[in-house]
């Protein structure tokens, strides 16, 4: 049974590394590296008498056209930072990321242009309703008019945000709220889509709709860079997973290969001790 | 008992542990002393008279030792004329004081009431200042052997119009500066610091659209904002000025123009350019808009003081105008004085609007800043 089970992964990894080759690169990211200097205060949060926090550390790694790759981590591994980068939002110290060959450092419009960004961290002023946010940023992307009419009509019938285009966001659930956060992450249509936790604090029935979504949206030949550290998510919906403990990729593979014969949890449990040297 | 105690002793920790906290309450203190202190500057230097100016005083029946005594301080006008004459020449501004004294006036106490009358105009700065200095000289004569000024005769001779012409012009450009940087303390704080405090202003930042066209969007409309709000409070206040004034200043005497209006509008709109501008880049440095409102407030008290200077800088240059703010008060005060010049009145609407071009593309710098805008 290990053997036929071996064999299977060999011959799955010959056939993705095969198309692989095929693939367009959609995103390239090499030796990124970002550290922050921490505050007196942030030195006692931490625990540490050092003055610079090293978040990211020397990250590299590819994301083909059409795949969800996923970047899993503990709390503080350097996922968000990392994505933060991507989406232009900050600097790296070094390295570089080029996303359909725009750099992240010299081009940050064009790249911009390309990305949608979900995370908890941007929100949309809740005093506006979805239709109002949609038209608002659809011009801030400088989407067509008719254009941005149909998305917003596809895209508000999808996700039943149709009924409450009218609401005040405020007045909306939470649910609800996410369900137009990622409607508006999405307004121009962007090749590559990076969502930081998608489905924290979700409810399972939203939480459900917004996985389909993702799954629907690789369908479409979108690229996906999912950070999460739910492994049950990673294992559902990844191609690829990069495995990010203490700012460095400790791992970077199809999800099969990663795990071999173990479960993703005790692969990443068994990673984690490796590389930080705590037992857990 | 013990509960209130633990409660008090959580407070004080909780005061006391929060850097913020203990500025925001002490500072008012600080503040309110540098305030008062200036505005002790500013109101003893009020009048806008030189301190080695003579007043010109034409002296009618002064008895020898008086007149010449008045001649230390007055120059004393040698020239034959009539009451009536020294009176036009008051309201002219060519002559400062007219004294009459009463015919055989004595400095001893007499029979009758002896009255002394002094003629001033209070919309000139000069006689208001050679009134001042008559009254004290007199006044340290032998005051009980007469009076001063006694009963109903109009001794100020400015008429209604000149009044009101120099009330408007040392009231005007502190309440505008005063009711402008509180129309502006109103709304930029929320707009920027609320934004960045809510997350909401990330969502703006990660579009292609350029972080000047960010800052500019906002300041153009916070402008908007602030300039009703302002202009809204400036009629109701000057609307309400003759009632709070008791009659004093009559808003039917005010001789403006539509070019006085006109310079007044341009003016309002560069200072609120300018203040908001500045209030957007404070609220950007902020991380909410409570300590926006802790950056803004010093801010916000000297605007207050540069709205006073008008009162204490006589005749200025036409190249204090090019100071942005400060300029602004002076013109505003020369217009309302109807002594403006339109290169004065430019130049301080150039000022301010260089100033704020060079705020805003320091805010475009600030939201490309990482460590200001996502600073924890």
């Amino acid at each position: 049974m290990f053997l036929i089970c071996l064999t299977l992964n060999y011959l799955f990894n010959i056939i993705y590394v095969t198309a692989g080759a095929k693939m367009t690169e959609i995103l390239k990211v090499e030796n990124l590296k970002k550290s922050f200097t921490l505050s007196k205060k942030q030195q006692k949060i931490e625990r540490t008498n050092l003055k610079v926090k090293v978040a990211v550390n020397d990250l590299s790694f590819t994301a083909y056209k059409g795949e969800i790759f996923g970047l899993l981590g503990p709390n503080g591994a350097g996922k968000t930072t990392t994505l933060r980068m991507l989406a232009t939002l900050i600097k790296p110290d070094s390295g570089n990321a080029f996303i359909d060959g725009k750099s992240i450092i010299t081009e940050e419009k064009e790249v911009r242009r390309k990305i949608g960004f979900l995370t908890s961290e941007l929100k949309l002023e809740d005093f506006f309703t979805p239709n109002y946010l949609f038209g608002f940023f659809s011009e801030l992307y400088g989407v067509d008019k008719t254009v941005a009419a149909q998305r917003k009509q596809s895209l508000f019938s999808k996700f039943g945000i149709d009924r409450f285009a009218e609401v005040k966001l405020a007045n909306l659930s939470t649910g609800m709220k996410q369900k137009v956060s990622l409607v508006i992450s999405i307004v121009h249509n962007p090749d590559l889509i990076i969502f930081d936790e998608p489905t924290n604090g979700l409810d399972v029935l939203t939480a459900k709709v917004v996985t389909d979504f993702l799954e629907e949206l690789r369908a479409e030949g979108k690229t996906i860079i999912l950070s999460t550290h739910i492994f049950s998510l990673v294992e559902k919906l990844c191609d690829r997973v990069g495995i990010i403990i203490n700012g460095k990729l400790t791992a970077l593979d199809t999800l099969s290969n990663i795990t071999a014969e173990k479960n993703l949890e005790d692969t990443f449990f068994e990673l984690y001790e490796k590389t930080t040297g705590e037992k857990l | 008992m013990r509960n209130i105690f633990t409660i008090i002793k959580k407070e004080f920790a909780r005061f006391f542990k929060d850097k913020r906290m203990v500025i925001t309450v002490l500072l008012p203190g600080l503040l309110i002393y540098i305030l008062y202190s200036l505005m002790g500057s500013v109101f003893s230097g009020m009048g806008g008279v030189d301190e080695d100016y003579k007043p010109t005083a034409c002296v009618i029946n002064a008895p020898l030792p008086v007149s010449s005594s008045l001649s230390l301080a007055f120059a004393v006008s040698n020239e034959a004329m009539t009451e009536e004459d020294a009176k036009q020449k008051i309201k002219d501004g060519t002559l400062d004081v007219l004294v009459i004294f009463p015919e055989d006036f004595s400095l001893e106490i007499g029979e009758t009431q002896q009255n002394v009358k002094v003629f001033y105009n209070l919309a000139k700065d000069n006689s208001s200042y050679g009134y001042q200095l008559m009254t004290a000289f007199l006044n340290a004569m032998n005051k009980t052997a007469f009076t001063v000024n006694f009963g109903d005769e109009q001794y100020n001779l400015a008429d209604d119009s000149s009044m009101a012409v120099k009330m408007m012009s040392m009231i005007v450009p502190m309440l505008m500066f005063a009711l402008l940087a509180s129309a502006c303390i109103a709304v930029a704080p929320e707009s920027i610091a609320g934004e960045k405090e809510r997350g909401t202003m990330a969502t703006m930042l990660i579009t292609p659209v350029n972080r000047v066209e960010i800052a500019l969007g906002k300041i153009i409309s916070l402008s908007c904002f602030a300039l009703i709000s302002g202009i809204s409070s400036f009629v109701g206040v000057i609307l309400s000025l003759p009632k709070l004034m008791d009659g004093a200043l009559n808003l039917t005497e005010i001789p403006y123009g539509a070019g006085e209006y006109f310079m007044i509008f341009g003016l309002i709109v560069s200072i609120v350019l300018v203040i908001i501008s500045a209030f957007s880049v404070l609220s950007a440095l902020a991380k909410s808009v409570k300590e926006a409102g802790t950056l803004i407030t010093p801010l916000m008290m000297v605007i207050i003081l540069m709205g006073m200077a008008s009162m204490v800088v006589s005749s200025p240059s036409v190249w204090l105008n090019l100071i942005p703010l400060l300029g602004s008060g002076l013109a505003i005060s020369s217009i309302m004085s109807l002594t403006a010049s339109p290169l004065g009145v430019g130049l301080a609407v150039l000022s301010n609007i260089i100033a704020a071009a060079l705020l805003v593309v320091l805010l475009a710098f600030m939201f490309k800043s990482e460590k200001i805008m996502f600073k924890k």
